[in-house]
């Protein structure tokens, strides 16, 4: 599938999303009885224990479900654990849905056991490629409450995303789309959420953006969802990813400084202070409802109009529909807008479209035809150097990778991009591509004398993004508009760092290793970015704010960063609050109110001195 | 360096660029074969090279191919270059600037002299904020490793002269000489720049006549390089049995973006393209291998005997990880 031209949802991806996950009751099970035999699903996420076990939502939209991982840097994790009531005792068959992620002439790296009462099943899981149903034997429940554990055995990254306990031999089905039925109808799960919830404005997606949008839109009094799938606010910039804010404040200076970072190294562990202001700060508004550890996972509109987000705790497996007049999406993916069916463009556009050549940097600048070679994610990690000698396990899996590449620390570079992986649809081996690099360069590291005592202290599990989705509105912001410091009448973002765009190493030189990148600097003067790129040109009442933005691929190189796209979402936050006043979309504030706004948005500037 | 100098019979000066800094003007001197035929750039300069409010004067001769990229540079031994407290270069650093000077990416790129200062962190713009997603504090490390330890002022200021101005002009020159021979001159050469710019040039018609120099340079140049080729070559070049026979056989030496683009463009290519690559299916990616498949759901009349063997030869592989995913296929196609 092709989609770096400007295009509608299609079918075929529709699948992906439509791909549901049950609704799971207080108990954190669903058992369901059949005319024959008791059967009962149990999603990893919902255990009520994790444990050392992380609960991961990135890759609903493809593999169908948030997963538990064992993400213990080489070290097992302590189990996850969950009770669970029996109706029927008898032999029950177990399953468990998991996958080998890098199947291949080695032992599984993420492989782990069930335990049941106390009892562990033989048979190890992790180790079949590809998401699917792993056998994992039988037990015979005796009581009505059965305690389940999850036992890590590498520590390496193995991963569980439900448990199938059934007195039948019919294996759940694998397919991701007939699981997404077999999901759903056997446990009867509605198609709408129950709950329903209406505000003036609904935000998804907790990135910088995404904070910027919910204070500006509170501060002028909006009742304000924000829907974040994360336990922390922040994106890219939270303390899970650690990448530091770059950029001007523009005119949100007041606001902008409740939730950026201080300047330290990407990666850095002192990013927890600004944590811990970003949540206060945030959470101190009355009228922001947060929704964290929430994922929406459908956008449905009428006539261009969307009518409502739905929502999914990550864990609970609990469903809320939000409903409002408008929203925003700064998911940076353009989730919302793509379920919608706002256009979007994804990959670098050919030079000639809007005019993007720079000719020192030729194709790795912009291509004469356009291809999917987009800036890359990329996984962040830190070690520490102890008193003591500190052993590193052996990684063959993590070979084919790493090469010979030695590495104690990461940084910016690296970063990942293949022209057959989708920065969406392949996110996971994307990031598990990342883990490979990391493990696998740590553990060629740790033959070295001088690196005796160094451990890995923290690893992302979480993949940063740059550059995904971007949304198409009225205006699209391209690298023409920062040659020519475009003034526009609307300019309500501005910026004066430079752009730069990055290529995979590998290119130029194939002897590279694939996960490191290099960075094209373009210096600017100030630019400005108008407010016609920050609402959906065919849905007419939904804003983007964030690196889902109206952009081209190049475009995208220099406002991607982070105060820049909180800037953003201020300028966002500040039009939907006209939009209630006068009961407008949010095109009509360019068209009908511009002054007004431009106003309000003059006001927000702390005064000279 | 290249070794056209030793061609070069005849030298005439064709601009002249000044330092934005230094407010000197430079000549620019093109170095031809006694036929006439343009081989290099060159430039006898003087510079005064500061730090702290002392300055010296570097002499160097630096050389440039006909696409304005750095390919050398002379010093007379009588006047070294020098370095902090007046050293003198040593070997070691004279090599070190040459590696510096052939990166044309290099992190001197986007820094104002002022901004190298020792200790200061490297702030890379015009506003107050240090570290970008491109930047950090690793670049001052990255600084120090890619200069002449003492020498970081010649460094930059003999990068900048090299990569600055002097570039523009010469591709502005090379376009008021270019002619079609010029042009094969440079598509047949050695040189992988000259090659990728020949290709450049080239329009796609053209692409048939030269079609076995495009193949040579795909078999051996950089996977950019390649990638351009694969997206340039008109399709019905790819019709003829011969030419993606030429193409395919080379899958598996070649980069795994190529082969991504090499499976994209089987299905329009002729036939023989999805039976050499049957062979290689095992080396394919996941998503390689469901690009390729795609094409039989597409069009199942291709799947012929010879194909279908080599997919259940591969299925059969116990090494091949994504084995599972032809089973899948081959079942469904029963
Ligand atoms: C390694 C790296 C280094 C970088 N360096 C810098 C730098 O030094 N300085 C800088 O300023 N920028 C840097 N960038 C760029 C910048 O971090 C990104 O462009 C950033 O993502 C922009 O912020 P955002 O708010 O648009 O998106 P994000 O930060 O991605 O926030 C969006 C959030 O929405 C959430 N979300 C997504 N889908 C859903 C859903 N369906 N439901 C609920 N929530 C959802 C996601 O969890 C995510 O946290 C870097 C990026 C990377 C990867």
């Amino acid at each position: 599938m092709k989609e770096h031209y400007i295009m509608n949802r299609t079918n075929n991806s529709m699948a992906f999303y439509k791909a549901k996950k049950v609704m799971l009751l207080a108990m954190s099970l669903i058992i369901f009885s059949q005319a024959r035999a008791q059967q009962v699903l149990i999603e990893a996420e919902s255990f009520i224990d994790k444990g050392g076990w992380v609960v991961d939502p990135q890759f609903v939209e493809q593999m169908g479900s948030p997963y538990l991982m064992a993400h213990g840097l080489g070290v097992p994790v302590k189990n996850a654990s969950t009770e669970i009531q029996f109706k029927k005792k008898g032999t029950y068959h177990v399953w468990v849905r998991t996958k080998n992620w890098v199947p291949g002439d080695w032992e599984a790296p993420g492989r782990f056991r069930v335990m049941i009462n106390g009892k562990e099943l033989k048979t190890t899981l992790g180790t079949m490629p590809g998401w699917s149903w792993e056998y994992a034997g039988t037990t015979a429940v005796k009581s009505k409450k059965v305690e389940i554990e999850l036992v890590d055995l590498t520590g390496f990254n193995g991963r569980c995303d439900a448990i199938y306990l059934s007195q039948s031999e019919e294996q759940p089905p694998n397919d991701i789309k007939e699981l997404a039925v077999w999901r759903q109808t056997k446990l009867g799960e509605t198609t709408a959420p129950e709950k329903e919830e209406t505000y003036d404005l609904v935000i998804t997606g907790g990135g910088l953006a995404g904070c910027a949008a919910a204070i500006a839109a509170a501060e002028q009094g909006l009742k304000v969802a924000l829907i974040h799938d994360r336990p922390l606010l922040g994106g890219n910039a939270s303390s899970e990813i650690r990448v530091h804010t770059l950029g001007i404040y523009g005119k949100f200076e007041r606001i902008l400084k409740m939730i950026d970072t201080e300047h330290y190294p990407n990666g850095s562990s002192e990013a927890k202070i600004d944590q811990e202001k970003r949540d206060r700060n945030v959470k101190s508004f009355k009228n922001i409802s947060l929704f964290l550890n929430w994922r929406a996972y459908d956008a449905v509109a009428k006539d261009n109009l969307i009518q409502y987000v739905d929502a999914r705790h990550t864990a609970t497996g609990e469903r809320i529909r939000f409903k409002a007049p408008r929203f925003v999406d700064s998911t940076g993916d353009g989730w919302i807008g793509f379920w919608a069916g706002a256009e979007f463009s994804y990959g670098r556009e050919s030079v000639d479209t809007y005019g993007e050549a720079w000719d020192v940097w030729g194709e790795l600048w912009s291509p004469e035809e356009a291809d999917d070679f987009v800036m890359g994610s990329s996984v962040l990690w830190q070690t520490e150097v102890l008193k003591q000698p500190q052993i590193f396990p052996e990684v063959p899996w993590a070979r084919e990778v790493a090469g010979d590449h030695s590495a104690i620390a990461g940084e910016w570079y690296w970063e990942f991009s293949r022209n057959d992986l989708h920065q969406i649809h392949d996110a996971e081996e994307i990031r598990d591509h990342m883990l490979r690099a990391i493990f696998g360069s740590f553990a060629n590291a740790k033959k070295l004398e001088e690196n005796k005592n160094h451990k890995l202290q923290w690893v992302s599990y979480l993949v940063g993004k740059r550059e995904s989705r971007r949304l198409v509105g009225d205006h699209i912001f391209t690298f023409k508009d920062v040659q020519e410091y475009t003034k526009f009448p609307d300019s309500v973002v501005m910026e004066i760092r430079e752009i730069d765009v990055h290529f995979q190493r590998n290119l130029r030189d194939a002897s590279q290793p694939d996960f490191l990148s290099k960075a094209i600097f373009y210096k600017t003067d100030k630019y400005y970015i108008p407010y016609r790129s920050l609402y959906s040109k065919n849905i007419n009442n939904l804003f983007m704010a964030g690196r889902n933005f109206s952009c081209s691929h190049i475009g995208l190189g220099g406002p991607r960063v982070m105060r820049t796209t909180g800037q953003m979402g201020a300028a966002v936050g500040f039009a939907a609050v006209l939009c209630k006043k006068y009961n407008v979309n949010p095109r009509e504030i360019y068209t009908n109110h511009l002054k007004e706004y431009m106003e309000l948005i003059e006001s927000q500037q702390w005064p000279e001195n | 360096m290249n070794d056209e100098w030793e061609e070069v019979s005849k030298d005439m000066e064709v601009f002249t660029v000044t330092n934005k800094d230094t407010l000197i003007n430079h000549n620019i001197r093109l170095l031809s074969t006694k036929e006439g035929y343009p081989r290099l750039f060159f430039a006898d300069l003087e510079t005064p090279v500061c730090a702290d409010g002392e300055c010296r004067l570097a002499k160097i001769k630096i050389y440039w191919n006909l696409l304005g990229n750095y390919v050398g540079y002379g010093i007379d031994p009588d006047e070294p270059l020098t370095k902090f407290e007046h050293d003198p270069f040593d070997k070691e650093d004279y090599a070190k600037l040459h590696a510096l000077l052939l990166d044309d990416n290099s992190v001197l790129r986007n820094r104002e002299m002022s901004e190298l200062v020792d200790e200061v962190p490297v702030s890379i713009s015009k506003a107050d904020f240090g570290a970008v997603d491109g930047i950090s504090s690793a670049t001052k490390k990255e600084i120090k490793e890619s200069v002449v330890q003492g020498g970081l002022y010649s460094c930059y200021t003999l990068w900048h002269l090299v990569h600055g101005e002097v570039k523009k002009n010469i591709s502005a020159y090379l376009q008021s000489i270019y002619t079609d021979s010029l042009n094969n001159y440079l598509l047949y050469s050695d040189y992988e720049d000259y090659q990728y710019y020949g290709l450049k040039k080239l329009p796609k018609e053209a692409f048939e006549k030269h079609f076995e120099q495009v193949i040579r340079i795909f078999e051996k140049t950089q996977p950019l390089i390649r990638t351009y080729i694969l997206k340039k070559i008109p399709n019905n070049i790819l019709e003829d049995r011969n030419n993606t026979e030429q193409f395919y056989r080379l899958f598996s030496r070649t980069d795994i973006n190529t082969k991504t683009q090499l499976v994209k463009k089987a299905g329009s290519a002729h036939l023989i393209a999805l039976e050499i690559l049957s062979g290689f299916s095992s080396e394919m990616t996941k998503n390689q291998l469901k690009l390729y498949l795609e094409i039989f759901n597409e069009n199942p009349e291709n799947l012929t005997p010879l194909i279908k063997s080599n997919l259940l030869e591969a299925a059969r592989s116990e090494k091949y990880a994504y084995n599972y995913l032809i089973k899948e296929f081959l079942n469904n196609k029963e």
